[in-house]
This record gives C-alpha cells, structure tokens and sequence, in this order.
C-alpha cells in the first residue's frame, strides 16, 4: 500500500469563499468597516438548551435540514455528564469551504436555557443575531446585535400542554428557517427522518414549526440579518452518520462473532449500534444469530470475553473509553504475550481519572500503544473520517488474526458521537484474513517441528491450533514459555520469545494503514497530525495560508509509525505535531522512534481543554512554535 | 495384556496430563485425578475439551490432566470471563474449569457471580483451601474464624461460603466435595460435566504446606529448630495424599489432615431435596453452626437456558462458520449506503 498523494484540489475554491470569513475572524481586518453584504453559507448556530428537554431532535432537524439542501454542515454537540437539567450547547457549522470545526464565533445565537443567558448573552460578538425564548422573562440588552424574542413556549403550549417544552425547541427550527431561508420541502423530510416515519410527532411537530416561521415572518419581516442558507449541488451518494455507528457497521462487515461491552460514555453507542443492526445483517430467517453480544459485569470481564473469543478461533470486539482500558490492562498484556487476536475500540473522552465524559481528547494513545505491565507494543488504527471508521472497524479483524494480537481501534467522542459526512461504505475489497491458523491434520503435517511459539516462516508470527480440533493442543498461559507453548522461565527463552514479539508487531508499519499526504512542493514546514483533527486541518491549513505559510500535511492512520512518517519527516526542515491532548503524546512517540538525527526536527502543538478543536486556536499555536523556533521567518521568506 | 477402553475407545492414558509441580500430598493433585477419571468413564473426547484456570496452585492443575486437550491458563481470578467469551463462539466444547479460593472468593467474585447469573455451560471446580499457597499462606476469604496460621494473627474475618452463595444465585448444579473423597467426588463430577449449565463444584482440598492453624507449626517445628537458615515456606515436606475416605449418605466422619488437625465431612441424607434451595441453604447454615462441612449434591435444576442458548446462535458453532456467513454481502452494504440517503 502506497500513500496516496493528495493535491489540494480545493484550494481555489477554498479562497474564493473563505475572504470574508477571514474578515470576520479579525485575521484580515476589513478596511472598509462592518458591512451588511448578505453572508451565505459561511457561519456557525449556538443553540443553547438544558439537556433532557429534547432540544437535540430539533438541533438534529437543523443539520439535517440544510444537509439536505446540499450544504456543508457539521453539528456539535457539548453536552453535560448529566440526564436531565444541565447546560447543554449544539453548534452547527455552515461553511462551503467544506470545514466542519466549530468556527471561532457564533454568528446566531438561540437561547433557552435560562441558566446559562447571562454567559450566552456576554458571549455574543457585536453584530450576532439572538433568538431567544422570550417567556423564560429574563432580559436581553444588546442594542449592538439584532434580537429577536419569540414567546416560544407560549406557542407550544397552544399546540401542546402537556410536551410544552419540548415543542419549543422545535419552534425556533421555525425561527431560523425563516431567518436564514430554509427550505421547506427540507425540514420535512428531515423531520421524517427524525421521527422515522411516526405520523403523530412529525404532524406535531410540523405545526411547531410552521408556527415558528409565521411568528419570525410576521414580527421581522425582512428584518431577519445577513445569514442565509442556499441550495447547493446535493451530493447524492452522501449521508450524515456518527463515527459510532460506522465503525459498528464495520465491525459486522467484519465477521466479529462476539460483542462483550461494558456501557461507558462516549462508546456505548458503538454497542447500541451493533445490536440495533445485527437482526438485519447477521440473523437468519429464524432469529438466529451469527454473533452473540454480552453486556458484560464490567470492562475487565468485557474484554476477558474477547480474548476468549479470540482463544477459540472468533472474532471478539469490545468498546469502551480511557477508564475502561485501564481496568483492561492487565488482559492486555496476556492477549501480547499469549498472542490472541482480538480488538478494543477506544472512542476517547477528557482524562484523566472520570475527568470530562462528554468531552473530547486523543489523551488515550500512549496508553494503548504501550498498553499493559511490560515491554509491549500494540497496533492501534486512527480513522479521521467516517469512511475509515467503517473500514478500520472490519479491517482490525484482519490484522489482530494475522498478527495473533489485540489491536485498537482509536476514535474520540468529537468523531464518535457527532454526525459527519459519508460519501458512503466501501464494501471490503478483500477476503477475511484468519491468519495462521492450522485447521486439518495435512496442514500440521506440513510444518517441519511444530510449536505454538516457534516462528518458522522468520515473520515473528507463529501457527496457532484452536480447541477443539484435536491438533497439537496447547495450555495457553500468561507465565514464560518455550517455542512448545510448555512453562519455562530460562533467560533465553524469554528474551528470544520478548525479541520476536517485537518483530512480529515491527514488521507491520509497512502494511498498517499508511499515512495519507498532501505535500506542497518544497515546502519547509510540515504537520503531522491524527484522528478527528482530520476535520480542522484544512480549516488551519487556510488560516496558515493567509498569513503567507504553505505547509505540507501528513496524516498518521496508524501506529506502530510508517517509514512514510519518518520520510515526511526527513523531507521538510521543520514538522508540527499536532495533536488534542496537554502532554504531546504522537510527539513522544516519534521522538521515540525517529532516528536521532531528526528528532531536534520535530515540535509539538499539543493543547486540550475538552472542545473540540478551533482551527484559528491550534493555527496560533503553530505560529507561535514556529516564531520560537525562528522558523517563521525563514518560512516566509 | 489388554488395554481398558472406555465407551469412545480411548485407554484412560489419552486423559493424563503433565508431571505435577504441586507440593506432594498436595490435594489439588487429587482433584486431577479425579477429573481424568470421570472424563474418562464419562467417554468424553478430550479433544473437545477446554480446560480453563486463572492463576494460583490449583489453576495450575490443568497442565496435569488431559494433555490432548487446550487450555487456557488465564490472569487471576478472571477465567469466567474469558469461558463466557470461548463458550459463545464453540459451544460444542466441554469446558473444566479449576479455581482457587483466591481467585474465587476475592478478586474474581465478581466474574464468578456473573457466570453463574448467565447459567454458563462449564464445571467450575473450586479447590478451596482458605490459603493463598503461591503467595505463600496468606489467608483466603474462605477461611473459618479461628484458623491460625503459622505467622500472624487468628482468623477473625467471617468467611464466605461459596456454595451458599452459589445456590442464591441460582446457580444450576452446586455441590461440595472434599479431595480426599474419591468415590464422591468422581461421581459428583461426571454429574457434573453431563450437567448442561453451571456446575459449580466446592472441593475442600487441604494445602499440605500452608496449613492455616495452630498445629502445622508443630509439623514444621522439627526443620525449624534443626535448620535455622531454612525458611519453612521453602521446605516442603513430603507426605502422602490424604487417605481414601467414604462417607455414608446422612452420616459423618472427622477426617485427620497432614498436620492433625480435624476437618469434620458429613455426607447429605438422602432425604435431602437437591430441587429445594431452601432445604440445601439449611443445610449449609446447619453444618456451619455444628463445625461441619456439608457434602454431596446440594441443588439441581435441570430447567434454565444456558448462556449460549439465551444468544439464539446459529447451530454452526461460531468459529466454524464461513466467511459468507459471517460477512454480510455487497448488496446488503449497497441497500445501507442508499437507505441512509432516504
């Protein structure tokens, strides 16, 4: 597998369109002064509401909405750890340049919740359209933004008593839709998805919503600001799905015979999804399943379900989040050392200890590289996009059988549990890999001195028999052993057996997931980065460009790290490593791993505060390394 | 000479294991030898047998019984887990599982409850000694109030009974046996491994180096007062397993172990209604309060679904199925792609 060299065929495109907004975001201060020329769209929705009121069906009938008009558009959602009551924050990106970061303001605020008004309130810019529920009684005095009260629970109170408070939460879908011209044929068909085709709530809610635009037509008119929605090109093959349920769908392409989960934020929707999809993909016309799924006592059970899955020859998944792989370790170790495949998905939340649950991170990625008491060394697989999420979710079974080891899965809450765009699933474009296994007599016949440990082929990957076949059985056991699988604890033994665990995981940089490039010709400065920051780099990548610096990208989908990686490295005189997490942690595995010589290269942007990354946030840091290092100059020039 | 087969036509040879590393005497080696014969007389092929441990003396044994058969030697304490996990995916396979009083009673409670709740489809084997033996003697959660250990303080923790804890579970087999009793304990394992659920099975086997109370220190005195630089912990003594015992069903015997002390086995009566969990609780509390262990098969019910039959599974055992059968096909990817543009 080669990198595939990706030019930046947006970029024309990108700076037609992203002028104004660079204007807005003070990076190109407009010399004419504030303007009103009409913004399409190119801004960001605050929706601020108490959790627990149903305020995401209607954020959710939002996104969908102008997803359905063939927009680019991205939804977050900052929610509290929490069921019913507490702060709870939507964000929803606009933007044709194709960025889905939250932008770095709100352009239309919506308030609701009347615990946070003040803050949401302080918060808005000069110029920011408020909408706010104007039966909550608490006051709005911004004379510099445009306001607009709406009695919203009055209106949903006359439609319906008793689910008052939720129904006002889809009036100011209405609101906006007459603000920033959505399209009505739109909102309908989003909110048959919302409501899957239940006649009741859509009828409803429809109502609420037509009440809502009435309401925005008759008291603003066209008084209604700057922002419009405008059709553009649907692209018909896409589809907006969460990072959860993609790599659920992949891991049942996969082949997994058993799902063993432990519920935890933000990974349980991994789960859910798995059983939500299983009795339409993997039963059969009587009910039966092809893969059981145990909701098991605890993580440390969770995952001693997999490997005992992987023991008998399955394929076995958990999910789970940072504090479930710590409970996990120790079986980690014993998948390493006795060498059964199976595969852990961490979709990561704000650590450390509970640390922020429904926040975001990549906190978690040394700790499942180097996972367990020992020397260890795991390959973890880190999708950036949905496409990835479903074809890592099928393809980790492939790799743990074929290198007879636990293999990650690395995902985050911001791409886990938010919706993005899908350009659809790629149905596996090769067979199951089930790796060495010896499954007939002939087979074991053929191999001159068999041993569970012994490496005949010289790849550090060993045959393996599965019970119940009869062929040569082995005691699997955590404790040190010799190339016969029998209980030793002779210092060579170890250390050839420790040598070549190495080698087996070693040897797979160079078919993992390579890392995926977009080079720009001799470039000086280049950005390694990962995961979900995948959704922010072409953001960053303009805001870089518009201060003059063209920057090469290198996005690492896997560990152990590439040659690519190193190459990447090696071809440009500065590289970043950015990344969401406080300590740098890819930066102290490249340090690690590069060759010394180019370890004074490599600089570390590493910053977390449990959001989801702002493009114009990491693109100052950057600047500001490469200010200290003195590289900005140079760059320039 | 003729060679004995059993009903498959395998010599009881085919169902030994390796040379046990076990102090001798030690009862766990017993329990071993228990287990080759009722597999063997019950003509189970060991090659669809798993046998699965977590860690300590006795999760050892299973290297010396059934060499023909895998295994899985797992961390302590979380062997359940990791026979849930194997039990899904080949649900043709026997699974023995040994168990130590460590691992079940402490850091593996958890697990073991949770196997027993989804009435998973093994023989677990508890070969209950109330010592931690690899660690070298610390007490168990199984050990009775007012042991005594060679160092250290009386036993003044209340112990857990498995077996009672079992039977409120609902556990689907639960017995107590005792290493030295042969004839009972085969019998109750061929029970057991023709049992489709959790059999659950509570072997008191005496650990010959680390007895817990006050006597083992006079069967050590001697090495301790002629080798001062000789630790006692390092010095196993040899003796000879426990005598061959029978109790008759409703009596009682006092059994004497390697360093005098008395472990009083009653055998249950044969009244005694192994359907009624009330009847085998009594039972136990009974015994407990007149310094007994209480044997036999003490509650059977044949009627709960396993764990693998509550999954509704294919009848292919997982791991047997074909790629088609596990990966769904491209029409089913193309009709997901285009549903979600509906």
């Amino acid at each position: 597998m080669i990198a595939a060299l990706i030019g930046r065929q947006t970029n024309t495109l990108n700076r037609r369109i992203i002028a104004p907004m660079r204007q807005e975001q003070g990076l190109e201060p407009d010399k004419e002064g504030y303007h009103m020329d009409t913004i399409v769209n190119d801004f960001s929705i605050n929706i601020a509401t108490a959790n627990g009121t149903g305020s995401q069906s209607a954020n959710l009938i939002l996104l969908q909405t102008m997803a359905d008009m063939g927009v680019n558009v991205s939804g977050k959602n900052l929610f509290p750890s929490n069921i019913s009551g507490l702060p709870t924050w939507y964000i929803i990106r606009v933007s044709d340049a194709g960025y889905q970061a939250p932008g770095d303001r709100t352009h239309i605020q919506i308030m609701m919740n009347k615990a946070t008004w003040e803050k949401d309130i302080e918060a808005c810019e000069p110029g920011t359209l408020i909408i706010y529920n104007s039966d909550a009684k608490l006051p709005v005095e911004r004379d510099d933004c445009l306001v607009f009260p709406v009695p919203m629970t009055k209106m949903a109170r006359g439609l319906h008593p008793k689910l008052a408070r939720m129904i006002a939460n889809i009036v100011y879908v209405g609101v906006i839709a007459h603000l920033i011209d959505l399209d009505d044929a739109a909102i309908l068909s989003a909110l048959n998805k919302q409501f899957k085709g239940k006649a009741k709530a859509i009828d409803l809610n429809t109502q609420a919503v037509v009440l809502g635009r009435e309401y925005a037509a008759e008291n603003f008119g066209d008084e209604r600001g700057k922002y419009r929605i405008e059709h553009r090109e649907v692209d018909e093959d896409s589809f907006m799905i969460e990072g959860n349920e993609a790599v659920a769908l992949g891991s049942i392409f996969g082949g997994m015979t058993t799902l063993a989960w432990y519920p935890i934020t933000p990974s349980s929707s991994v789960a859910e999804n798995v059983i939500a999809w299983l009795p339409k993909l993997r039963h059969n016309e009587d009910g039966e399943s092809t893969c059981a799924v145990i909701q098991s006592e605890d993580e440390l059970a969770a995952v001693g379900m997999i490997i005992g899955t992987g023991f008998a020859g399955g394929r076995g998944m958990t999910c789970t989040s940072g504090p479930g792989i710590s409970l996990m370790y120790e079986f980690i170790g014993l998948s390493y050392f006795a060498e059964i495949p199976c595969v852990i998905w961490d979709v990561n939340r704000a650590g450390p200890s509970t640390g922020l649950p429904t926040r975001t991170q990549q906190g978690d990625l040394t700790m499942l590289y180097e996972a367990s008491h020992g020397d260890t060394q795991f390959p973890v697989l880190i999708p950036g996009n949905m496409e990835e999420c479903f074809e890592f979710g099928w393809r980790a079974f492939d790799i743990a059988e074929r290198l007879q080891t636990l293999v990650f899965g690395f995902s985050d809450l911001d791409l886990g549990m938010n919706k993005w765009r899908c350009k659809g699933f790629e149905y596996p474009d090769e067979p199951l890999d089930r790796g060495k296994v010896i499954r007939t007599q002939e087979q074991l016949d053929a191999i001159e001195n068999y041993g569970r440990y012994r490496d005949v082929d010289g790849d550090g990957i060993c045959y393996r028999t599965l019970p119940g076949s009869g062929l040569d059985p082995i005691l699997y056991r955590g404790t040190g052993r010799d190339e016969d699988g029998v209980y030793s604890e002779k210092a060579d033994v170890y250390e050839k057996n420790m040598s070549r665990l190495k080698r087996k995981i070693d040897n797979s940089r160079t078919w993992l997931p390579q890392p995926i490039l977009r080079e720009e010709v001799e470039q000086e400065v280049g950005i390694i980065y990962y995961g979900s920051m995948e959704n922010t780099i072409q953001e960053i990548d303009d805001i870089l460009e518009s201060t003059g610096m063209m920057v090469s990208q290198c996005r690492i989908r896997s560990l152990p790290l590439s040659p690519i990686a190193e190459k990447f490295v090696r071809d440009h005189e500065t590289t970043i490593i950015l990344e969401i997490n406080r300590d740098g942690q890819m930066y102290g595995i490249l340090r690690k791993e590069l060759p010394i010589e180019l370890v004074p290269r490599v600089h570390s942007v590493a910053y977390s505060d449990g959001l989801p990354p702002r493009a114009k946030l990491y693109a100052e840091k950057i600047m500001e390394v490469l200010r200290d290092i003195g590289a900005t100059e140079e760059v320039l020039a | 000479m003729t060679i004995k087969l059993n009903v498959i036509n395998l010599p009881k040879d085919d169902y030994q294991g390796g040379k046990s590393s076990l102090c001798a005497g030690c009862g766990h080696d017993q329990i071993s030898s228990v287990v080759v014969n009722a597999a063997w007389e019950n003509g189970l092929d060991p090659r669809n047998i798993a046998k699965m441990s977590g860690i300590g003396c006795s999760s050892k044994t299973p290297a010396y019984f059934l060499g023909q058969s895998h295994g899985f030697n797992t961390v302590h304490g979380r062997m359940p887990s990791v026979t849930t996990g194997a039990a899904m995916n080949n649900k043709d396979l026997t699974f023995i599982a040994v168990s130590g009083d460590g691992d079940s009673a402490s850091i593996g409670i958890g697990q073991l409850i949770h196997a027993i709740r989804r009435n998973l489809d093994m023989v677990y084997i508890l070969a209950n000694n109330g010592v931690y033996g690899l660690t070298k003697g610390q007490y168990s959660a199984t050990a009775d109030i007012g042991s005594k250990k060679k160092k250290g303080a009386v036993n003044e923790t209340q112990p857990i009974d498995l077996c009672a804890l079992a039977v409120n579970l609902g556990c689907t087999f639960v017995a107590r046996s005792f290493s030295g009793a042969k004839k009972q304990l085969t019998a109750l394992m061929k029970a057991a491994l023709s049992h489709k659920g959790f059999a659950f099975i509570d072997v008191i086997s005496p650990c010959v180096s680390f007895n817990n109370n006050e006597e083992s220190m006079r069967s050590y005195g001697y090495v301790k007062d002629n080798d001062v630089e000789l630790h006692t912990v390092d010095y196993i003594p040899h003796f000879s397993p426990v005598e061959e015992i029978e109790v008759p069903a409703g009596a009682y015997r006092d059994i004497e172990l390697h360093d005098g002390s008395i472990v009083r086995l009653e055998t249950i009566s044969e009244e005694h209604d192994p359907s009624d969990a009330v009847a085998a609780l009594a039972a136990l509390h009974g015994a407990e309060a007149a310094k007994k262990h209480v044997t036999g098969l003490l509650y059977f019910n044949a009627d709960k679904p396993t764990a693998a039959e509550d999954q509704n599974l294919v009848s292919t055992p997982l791991v047997d199925l074909s790629d088609e059968q596990l990966r769904p096909p491209k029409e089913a990817l193309d009709k997901i792609n285009s549903g979600f543009l509906d």
